[in-house]
Formats: C-alpha cells, sequence, structure tokens
C-alpha cells in the first residue's frame, strides 16, 4: 500500500492505493467519486473517462500510481446542479440521456474535444466521442448536445499533447 | 499475480537495472493499455512494474537529418497530431488515428504497440512498412534490431519486457518521390480491431517504381511483408494495369485463417486484394502531390 496524493476538480485529496489498482477503482472504492462510472473495466465503453492533466483517458486503463500527482478533472468538477457547465447544460437541453450510465464521460469527453477543437463539425464530433459507447443508443441526441454547446465551453487551453512536432 | 510494487526510476539506466534486480520478475510500463488488462484478467506474469512514465525526454518526435526518430513514450495522440509526421511518415500518421478511441490513443505508445507483438497493430503495420529500426536498451549495452525481425509469434517479440526497453524507433523520412498510405478494413469506424490493414511506402521515378514495401496485418502470426509482390512492383511502371496486377499478387501470397472476429479466411483474402489495390492507388496519389 502507498498513499496517493493526486487532485480531484482542484482539491488535493490523498488515498490508499495498491500497486497494480487501476485509477478507475482508486476513484471510485478509496476518494469515493461515484460519478466516474464503472463499465466494462477494459477501455472500451468509455464510462470511466477523466481527464488527467489536460487529456482524456479512460481510468479503468490507468493505474493508481500513475496518477500520482496528477490533476484530475471528472463530470462532477465541471459543474454542480446549481451551476451547470455549458455542456450539462446542453445534455439536459436536449435529452442526451435514457439511463444516463454513459453520461458522465461522455460528457469529459465532449469537454476534452471543445478544450481542443471549439468549434467541431459533426465527424469531428462523432470521432471525439468514438471512445464512449451509449447502449441506449442515444448517440443523435449526444451529438446535437455537443454541437448546441459549441462556443459556450470556456477554453482552458492545454498545450500537453498539442504540439504540431 | 498480486502486482507487489510499481516503481518509477527516473532514468533509461536506472529502469535497466530495476529490471535486472527483479531477475525476470518486472515488467516495463509505459501507456499500459494492454498490461492494465493482464492486471485486471490475473493473467500477468510479473510482480513488479518499472514505470517509464517520469524519465524525461522519452516522448520526442525528432527530425535528424532524414531520420525521423520517436522516443518510446510516444503515443497515439502524438503521431496523430504531428504534423511533421503527416508530411514524412504518412501511414504512420494514418494508421495511429485508428487505435481505439482518444482515450485511448492519449495512453498507448507506439513502442507498447510494438512490443505487444500483435500481427494486426495498425501502428506497427505502418512502421514495417517505414522500414523501422528500433534501438533496444538492456544490460549488455544497446542493441539495434529491424522492427520486423523483432516478431516471435502472435504476441511474442524478440524484445524481453522484463530485461530490456525500446529506446528510439528510428525510420527515413519520405522524400521527394517517396510516399505511403495506409488503410483498415473494420466492422466500425472506431474502437474496432481491424480485420486487416495495409501499409505502402513507395518510391518511384518519372512514373515508374523503383521500391516499394507493402505491409499487411493480420494474416500471419507476424505483419506480413508482401515480398513476391513487392519485387513484381519494382521497376515497373506505375499504370492501372500493373496496379491490378499487382492487387491479385498480393492477394495471391497472403493466407490468413478463419476468424470469429475478423471473418473467414476466404473473404479475408479476397479482400487483402481490394485493401492492398486502394492502399496503392492513395501512395500513388500521394506521389503525385510530393513531386508537385
Amino acid at each position: 500500500m502507498k498513499q496517493i496524493r493526486l487532485q480531484i476538480n482542484g482539491i488535493w485529496r490523498t488515498g490508499w492505493a495498491i500497486p497494480g489498482q487501476t485509477l478507475l477503482d482508486f476513484l471510485r472504492n478509496e476518494l469515493n467519486c461515484t460519478e466516474v462510472k464503472k463499465g466494462c473495466g477494459k477501455g472500451d465503453c468509455g464510462a470511466c473517462t477523466v481527464m488527467m492533466d489536460g487529456v482524456s483517458i479512460d481510468s479503468c486503463l490507468t493505474l493508481a500510481f500513475q496518477a500520482e500527482g496528477a490533476s484530475i478533472l471528472t463530470a462532477k468538477g465541471l459543474g454542480s446542479k446549481e451551476n451547470p457547465h455549458p455542456l450539462q447544460k446542453a445534455f439536459v437541453e436536449k435529452g442526451a440521456f435514457q439511463c444516463g450510465f454513459c453520461t458522465p464521460g461522455m460528457i469529459v469527453s465532449a469537454n476534452a474535444l471543445l478544450e481542443k477543437n471549439p468549434n467541431p463539425n459533426r465527424e469531428e464530433i462523432r470521432r471525439g466521442l468514438s471512445g464512449n459507447i451509449c447502449r441506449c443508443t442515444g448517440y443523435r441526441k449526444i451529438e446535437d448536445a455537443v454541437a448546441s454547446a459549441i462556443g459556450t465551453v470556456p477554453q482552458t487551453c492545454c498545450k500537453k499533447n498539442q504540439e504540431n512536432m | 499475480m498480486q502486482v507487489r510494487d510499481h516503481l518509477f526510476p527516473t532514468s533509461t539506466l536506472e529502469a535497466i537495472a530495476l529490471l535486472q534486480g527483479e531477475d525476470g520478475k518486472a515488467r516495463l510500463i509505459a501507456g499500459g493499455t494492454d498490461l492494465t488488462l493482464e492486471i485486471r484478467d490475473k493473467t500477468n506474469s510479473f510482480e513488479v512494474l518499472v514505470d517509464v512514465g517520469r524519465i524525461p525526454g522519452l516522448d520526442q518526435i525528432l527530425l535528424d537529418g532524414d531520420q525521423i526518430q520517436l522516443g518510446p513514450r510516444v503515443t497515439m495522440t502524438q503521431v496523430e497530431k504531428s504534423k511533421l509526421l503527416q508530411q514524412y511518415a504518412t501511414a504512420l500518421w494514418e494508421a495511429c488515428s485508428w487505435v481505439g478511441g482518444p482515450q485511448i490513443r492519449n495512453r498507448a505508445t507506439l513502442a507498447g504497440n510494438i512490443v505487444s507483438a500483435q500481427p494486426a497493430a495498425d501502428g506497427a503495420i505502418a512502421l514495417v512498412a517505414m522500414n523501422a529500426m528500433l534501438t533496444i536498451l538492456g544490460s549488455e549495452g544497446e542493441r539495434s534490431c529491424v522492427l520486423s525481425d523483432s516478431y516471435i509469434s502472435v504476441g511474442r517479440s524478440t524484445i524481453d519486457s522484463s530485461r530490456e526497453m525500446i529506446t528510439t524507433i528510428a525510420f527515413d523520412k519520405q522524400r521527394p518521390g517517396e510516399a505511403s498510405a495506409f488503410r483498415r478494413m473494420a466492422q466500425r469506424k472506431a474502437m474496432a480491431l481491424p480485420q486487416l490493414n495495409c501499409a505502402i511506402w513507395i518510391a518511384s521515378i518519372d512514373g515508374q517504381c523503383q521500391n516499394v514495401r507493402i505491409a499487411i496485418g493480420p494474416v500471419a502470426t507476424k505483419p506480413f511483408r508482401a515480398r513476391q509482390s513487392e519485387a513484381y512492383l519494382a521497376g515497373k511502371p506505375l499504370t492501372e494495369e500493373t496496379l491490378s496486377a499487382c492487387a491479385a499478387a498480393i492477394q495471391e501470397e497472403v493466407q490468413p485463417r478463419d476468424s470469429v472476429l475478423r471473418g473467414s479466411g476466404k473473404y479475408r483474402k479476397e479482400m487483402t486484394g481490394v485493401l492492398a489495390k486502394e492502399t496503392l492507388e492513395l501512395a500513388i496519389h500521394r506521389l503525385e502531390g510530393s513531386l508537385a
């Protein structure tokens, strides 16, 4: 066991992790971040998507030890019920979910997309969300929600992974 | 097997020393998109992870003269976003954009694509067509290896990640008169393993093929080089007739097996000809661009 310190939605948190434990299990079981959903557990569904140091990742394919010192953003960090993020608002307005299980991951992926590409076309939206599965098959409304949020998402401008070289 | 420790060396030499200290019980990890699944399924044979994630400078994409050098932690996303690779290693740039979804591409490395030794790995297929050379660091020092010689069989590489690591992936950039392309066939446009993939690098002068490398997967236990078809095309004019004949020769040369996941061998054999023809045409189309 080792203590892992990392930032979750801007707040430093510490928890015990065991070697080989996924970031997903660590977030859910140790730090009670249950907004990060556990779907397939093998990188196929994207329900566990979080942003780590400015890029979207599957937290089920990342180990807790690898996230030490990192800055993690979950859907909860984007906004609250009282003060929702433009994407969260757009998802509600467009009815972009049925069961809602994929939603936190979808919203984080959509956020990652819009941070890098503030004005994506439909194909780019599909590609940006291609690592997330919705088994209620609500893709059309999800796509509409992301399209309607264009221009409303604050740019945090992260440089990592955007180099031209 | 329970993972006992997860270590973060700060240099490649320290990483090798840590691996050596565990005498085969440790395994190198970078992106971890494959290894995490082994741990999850408890099929891992390692007890210790030696993580290269905090060694500085391993994620560089460099152009050194005519040679492109990639560090071992270069991710699929980095390749996909690289203007340099789009221009000088087009097939690789194209191939990496097909791997998984954005979340996986943000973590998965090209080096991992190589050592996992899957005959269908998109990035590795493109690197085979680019004739990539690997530099590998072990306790005895550095050694070099042509990428296509690093394959033993499905999932087995001559690069032993419990004792050594790739430090550089290098290949020549495309010069004027050279081009490359990558195409794949899969059940979905994203998050699907390829039923077939094909990468082609070609060099020509005055509409005549000088040299060509054709890599195809997964039609054998390792990335397949269609050497007979390459020999056929070399020296020939790049006409519709020779391209069709070359595609037919490629189809003849491959022996894909039946696969529940990827389709019947018969179907995939026929489709190899179609895919190879498309890839050739795309490469030749770009060839025209490279001379313009």
